[in-house]
């Protein structure tokens, strides 16, 4: 549940981006700039928020009217040991001491549906944060060290499984599956591909934090579409945009199946009027998009 | 003069009883006094006029030392979280003790936490709490013909005073004496057994619209099973409303948590309650708001229930709040528009008046003169087709023959 501090959405002076230049950070930037407002996303060798300057340095770039979203974080590809999340807990404890130092008009921590338990099948604002590895756990604690900043109006994100067009990460789901698609002809299912998950466009993603950021949310919102669907017909789905035949591959299933339902009603509470892209369009706009560039 | 304590006074009347209606504030026992009541349920106006000459509607408390039986029945308001008011019992109470005989039988009939009335016992007062089940829209009927009556007492071994036991006699239905605390459990006890099965229902409902079973046709096999019984409350609805049986999940979980003891399910039909109500809300963003720019939404209904000017806790009010961006056609035969809360609301003079133009129609309360609605007539009025009728007010079949999108609870559109 979210409360709009600003009733009316207001115009955005200044957005500092942290992981700015990232898959969701860039298509945030895209949207924020078509507002109007002025955007500044320093690049980690710019400012490097493990190391230890970084607080001042990022104190002296903040302004008190800024908004600040932080995505910056080293990602499961990037490891999932426990070095990682000290790094990982070391940029934030950068970005407490720089807000400390320098307060600012609002902060979106950037968190993760991983702080709910894989076991969850059905998740809502409400439902107890209880992560299951380093990964999770390196989003709660973010986002507690966020929540001991006082002065800061603070939103917390927790996104599904986002997909788009420049997604680097090789997950399973949407982008995996138009990869392999597109080079192998073929997409593989773990076991029969049933499980189902909430898969959300990351224009839509950067379209509901712009919304939040012109109404100065606070609380706490999953970032979900509340359609879920099962990695089949994910994976149909991706096949239908190819002119050539694309396999969908089965294989014997070495995990139980888990399915996970975000319930949204928070998120419509907050904007009614949001209109998701269906994952179909999504898709397709994803191939045409990647057609287009190739 | 409450709600519960008009209709019980009333009623008492309808027995035969001479009754004192007394309220400390003169601003609500003068129009009592020339018949104009503040509560609308069925019966009511119609047993005043006819039993007149036995009401007295007075301010003076000195009046009640006339009284051999004095019931004490003022509202105990709740907060958002449940959470009981006891100031104005507390102050009614003393009121009482002061004002009345001493030999005068006092019954506390409001709804209390237990533990209240032992606190309240005195060695110059007799006291002694009843249970009351009173139901908006149902209220005289209940109170005329009662199924029971719970007296939580000091001593349960003692016989009940004559003028209490010749009142509730008069009634002709078992009377169940048992101590203040098991009395106040009881009255909380009814209503858990009420907001299970209600959860037993919504729960499964939800189950039905997916997997296309009827809940519908699943209930009366329920009800026939004589465990579950044909009374039960086995209707899905739009979460709990009312304030009342809020107020007692609230206290159980109060008194677990002081305990100790287990509380998780009724946490968990608190929270079944509060998903359940957005089921109009989220049903129109999927089908409507999600979908349409700039959509117009008919609301037929905004009491909490049927038969009630009530709005406490409303299913229709809670969607209300939610669709300010849009515009919104309200119909309500008792609550003024004035009373949803939306800058961009139309109150429509009737049904029809609010079908006109809209993308979808909403029945949010189940007042008895919607079911005479001609799906036909509603379709000619809309502009879109949805109609989400969670109570099942409308024919289903009528609805979709009429052309109408028919979205209704437990049941696969």
């Amino acid at each position: 549940m979210i409360i709009h501090q600003n009733a009316l959405p207001k115009q955005l002076e200044r957005v500092v981006l942290l992981g700015g230049r990232g898959f969701i950070g860039a298509a945030i930037r895209r949207q924020i700039e078509a507002q109007g407002a002025s955007v500044i996303a320093p690049a980690s060798a710019e400012l490097n928020l493990a190391a230890s300057a970084a607080a001042d340095k990022l104190a002296r770039l903040l302004q008190p009217s800024d908004a600040v979203v932080m995505l910056a974080a080293l990602t499961p590809d990037r490891g999932r040991d426990i070095a990682t999340l000290m790094k990982n807990l070391a940029m934030m404890q950068s970005v407490c001491a720089a807000l400390e130092k320098s307060a600012c008009a609002h902060f979106v921590y950037f968190s993760s549906d991983a702080v709910y338990n894989t076991a969850l099948s059905r998740v809502t604002e409400d439902t107890p944060a209880s992560p299951p590895d380093l990964y999770g756990t390196m989003h709660y604690t973010r986002e507690i060290m966020a929540r001991s900043l006082v002065k800061v109006p603070l939103l917390v994100l927790r996104p599904t499984i986002v997909y788009g067009l420049d997604d680097t990460h090789n997950s399973y789901g949407p982008n995996r599956f138009r990869r392999a698609a597109q080079k192998d002809g073929k997409i593989t299912l773990f076991g029969g591909g049933e499980e189902t998950r909430d898969h959300i466009h990351v224009d839509d993603v950067a379209a509901l934090t712009v919304r939040c950021l012109l109404h100065r949310c606070i609380g706490t919102l999953n970032v979900a579409t509340g359609v879920s669907k099962s990695f089949h017909e994910v994976a149909e789905v991706v096949a239908r945009q190819f002119k050539n035949n694309v396999e969908v591959i089965k294989t014997p299933r070495a995990n139980p199946i888990t399915h996970r339902h975000y319930d949204v009603t928070g998120l419509i509470k907050a904007f009614p009027d949001f209109r998701f892209v269906a994952l179909e369009d999504g898709v397709a706009r994803v191939h045409r998009d990647a057609a287009g560039r190739a | 003069m409450t709600h519960l304590g008009l209709v019980s006074s009333v009623s008492a009347s309808e027995r035969g009883f001479r009754v004192v209606c007394f309220d400390a504030d003169p601003m609500r026992i003068a129009p009592l006094a020339q018949g104009t009541l503040p509560v609308s349920e069925p019966q009511l106006d119609e047993l005043v006029a006819k039993n007149k000459a036995r009401l007295e509607f007075t301010s003076d408390p000195a009046a009640l030392q006339a009284c051999d039986l004095v019931y004490v029945s003022p509202d105990v308001p709740t907060d958002d979280h449940g959470s009981s008011d006891l100031g104005a019992i507390n102050a009614v109470l003393e009121r009482v003790f002061k004002a009345a005989r001493k030999d005068a039988v006092i019954v506390v009939l409001s709804q209390v936490p237990p533990g209240f009335t032992r606190g309240k016992q005195r060695d110059d007062r007799i006291l002694y709490y009843q249970v009351e089940t009173l139901i908006f829209g149902r209220a005289v009927e209940r109170a005329l013909h009662p199924e029971r009556y719970i007296v939580g007492c000091a001593d349960p071994a003692q016989p009940l005073p004559a003028p209490y036991a010749v009142f509730l006699a008069a009634h002709g239905c078992p009377i169940l004496p048992m101590r203040y605390e098991s009395a106040e459990l009881a009255k909380i006890s009814i209503n858990m057994c009420l907001v299970a099965s209600v959860s037993v229902a919504n729960t499964l409902a939800e189950l039905c619209e997916h997997i296309g079973a009827d809940w519908s046709e699943i209930v009366p096999a329920l009800k026939l099973d004589k465990r579950i019984g044909q009374y039960s409350y086995l209707a899905p609805g739009l979460g709990i409303a009312g304030g009342n049986l809020e107020r007692d999940l609230a206290t159980v979980c109060d008194y677990a948590d002081r305990y100790g003891t287990d509380a998780g399910v009724v946490r968990a039909w608190v929270a079944n309650s509060r998903y359940r109500r957005d089921w109009a809300l989220r049903t129109l963003y999927r089908e409507i708001l999600s979908r349409i720019e700039d959509p117009v939404i008919a609301v037929l209904g905004l009491a909490y229930k049927q038969d009630t000017h009530s709005i406490k806790n409303s299913p229709s009010i809670a969607l209300l709040e939610h669709l300010q961006p849009f515009r919104v056609r309200v119909f309500d035969p008792v609550v003024p528009a004035s009373a949803a809360p939306h800058l961009r609301c139309h109150g429509a003079e009737s049904e029809l008046e609010a079908c006109e133009g809209a993308d979808a129609l909403v029945v949010m309360t189940p007042w008895s003169r919607f079911a005479k609605l001609d799906p036909v007539d509603i379709a000619k009025k809309l502009r879109g087709k949805l109609v989400l009728d969670p109570y099942a007010v409308l024919k289903a079949e009528a609805c979709r023959v009429a052309g109408l999108d028919y979205h209704t609870l437990g049941m696969q559109s």
